[in-house]
């Protein structure tokens, strides 16, 4: 009981710590994909103008995701985000807005010199950043500041998940231990009677993965209903932000890579605990 | 069939058995016997390659034992049968199911398990017990389940390690008769024993241990090999 116990502790603290990580990564993901300048166009600029600039920033390595917006295409975006409030929507039209080119930059370091580049072309009027976001700094702050807490939840989990995991390995190595202390008299009579050591250790073995096992399956399924239970919350926390996916047959298959992995790590924690236990009682002998 | 040469085995200072020498042929039915400490209990340890000798040879069917790795000595010990004085049987188990672990171990296959328990639970009288647990059979019973998980192997020899040492003596004269029996069917034992009564009665070879010495070997008597067929026939 004890060692399933801990089992199913350091499986569920594995299952949740790597859907938090996988979250935190598509927090990251989203920041980073989101159009980052928004070069806004002078009203007299023509269409084949427009397609030059485009095609260049296209071209430009440091770049991703560009794309152009028209007047029309603007006022389409600000009735959806006002949606709420109609008559909002109702007192604008389409001369109102700019045109522009959305665009990110693959490394936010480039940003501020590709501002610059931008802003000296003659179509562009100006150059803005995610109004959201409140421009250059703090949108690189919050980038930045992400990847520092995924990398310390990356680190810090890890280093979490493997001191759970060698606490696993030590009381497997304990209660094999045990087990085999209480059997030395079967063992004996075993070793006595011929029985290779594979013989002898095989059912030892084969308890050391049962725990194993029914600890990673209830450790997991424990954090599944967790998860299950707080996606939809989680999703409507964070709108547009895909901290899990709405897709419930994606959050599974996820889930099932993760089971997979622990299964597998399992039957090796379980192996090796079993083996070194053997192997510490037959030099005792 | 077995022969142990000039084998010697000491623990620290202490020589538990110097320079041993004899041999035994196949059928015979040798007696191991001295007082405690003697060293008939090291002998049948170190056949069994619970240990290994500091010197000398121990040859069982032209094999020299004391030469083979560790991986090997469960093959030999399939070889061997073995009955001790305290019995070791699996107490969680039934006694089929005893006797039937001897035949795992050997990888014999399992279709002919049934089979071969039924007949060595007959040779030994506990056909009728074959469900019971060890905690609901008495000493003597406890033994002839040994004896039957030693015999269900069909081992060349048969070591036996003071077997009747925790029965009483009615009960142990009932074993001596069934191993008697059996070395009459041809089996080959080598008995560990200071049980003077018993060596008395039964005739056989006497390889007497005083101090890990050799100082008696009564030679080969009255093994079922060198016995005339009408005296076996008149014995039966």
């Amino acid at each position: 009981m004890a060692a399933i116990f801990v089992l199913t502790t350091t499986f569920f603290v594995a299952t949740v710590l790597s859907i938090f990580i996988y979250s935190s990564g598509q927090v990251i993901r989203y920041f980073e994909t989101r159009p980052q300048i928004i070069a806004f166009l002078k009203d007299d600029t023509t269409e084949s103008d427009i397609t030059i600039l485009e095609a260049k920033l296209a071209s430009d390595a440091r770049l991703k995701n560009v794309s152009y917006i028209s007047k029309e295409k603007a006022l389409e975006i600000y009735k959806e985000a006002t949606s709420e409030n109609p008559l909002l929507s109702e007192l604008v039209s389409p001369s109102i807005f700019p045109a522009s080119l959305e665009f990110s930059v693959n490394d936010l370091t480039d940003a501020e010199s590709v501002i610059d580049e931008v802003k000296k072309e003659s179509i562009v009027e100006e150059v803005g950043f995610t109004a959201s976001l409140g421009g250059e700094s703090s949108l690189t702050d919050v980038v930045g500041r992400l990847r520092k807490v995924t990398y310390y939840i990356r680190v810090g989990g890890s280093v979490f998940v493997g001191f759970l995991l060698g606490t696993s390995l030590l009381v497997i190595l304990i209660i094999i231990g045990m087990r085999i202390t209480a059997r030395r008299g079967e063992i004996e009579i075993l070793d006595l009677i011929g029985a290779t050591p594979g013989f002898i250790r095989s059912p030892i073995l084969i308890e050391a993965v049962l725990y194993a096992l029914i600890g990673v399956f209830i450790g997991w399924l424990s954090s599944f209903i967790l998860i299950l239970y707080s996606t939809p919350t989680l999703i409507r926390y964070f709108g547009d932000i895909p901290v899990l996916p709405s897709n419930t047959l994606r959050l599974l298959i996820i889930l099932l890579i993760i089971l997979g992995s622990e299964v597998l790590i399992g039957i090796v924690l379980s192996l090796t605990g079993s083996i070194l236990a053997v192997s510490r009682a037959r030099r005792k002998k | 069939m077995l022969k142990l040469e000039k084998v010697s085995k000491s623990f620290g200072d202490v020589k538990a058995v110097e320079d041993i020498t004899f041999e035994v042929e196949n059928g015979e039915f040798v007696f191991i016997t001295g007082a405690s400490g003697a060293g008939k209990t090291t002998v049948i340890k170190l056949i069994l390659r619970e240990y290994l000798p500091d010197t000398g040879q121990i040859i069982i069917d032209g094999e020299d034992i004391t030469k083979a790795k560790d991986k090997e000595i469960p093959k030999i010990r399939q070889q061997i049968g073995v009955v001790f004085q305290d019995f070791k049987v699996l107490s969680e188990r039934t006694l089929r199911e005893n006797i039937e672990v001897a035949l795992a171990v050997a990888k014999v296959p399992q279709n002919e398990w049934k089979e071969r328990v039924n007949h060595v639970l007959k040779l030994v009288g506990l056909m009728e017990r074959g469900n019971f647990f060890p905690s609901q059979l008495a000493g003597g019973e406890l033994q002839r389940t040994a004896l039957a998980r030693a015999l269900v192997i069909n081992p060349k020899v048969i070591l036996a390690d003071e077997p009747t040492g925790n029965l009483d003596w009615e009960t142990a004269d009932s074993i001596m008769d069934l191993f008697d029996k059996i070395n009459k069917e041809g089996k080959t034992i080598i008995m560990a024993t200071h049980h003077k009564g018993i060596i008395d009665k039964m005739k056989k070879r006497v390889i007497e241990i005083e101090k890990g010495k050799i100082v008696k070997d009564s030679g080969k008597k009255e093994s079922h090999k060198e016995k005339p067929k009408e005296e076996v026939a008149e014995e039966k």
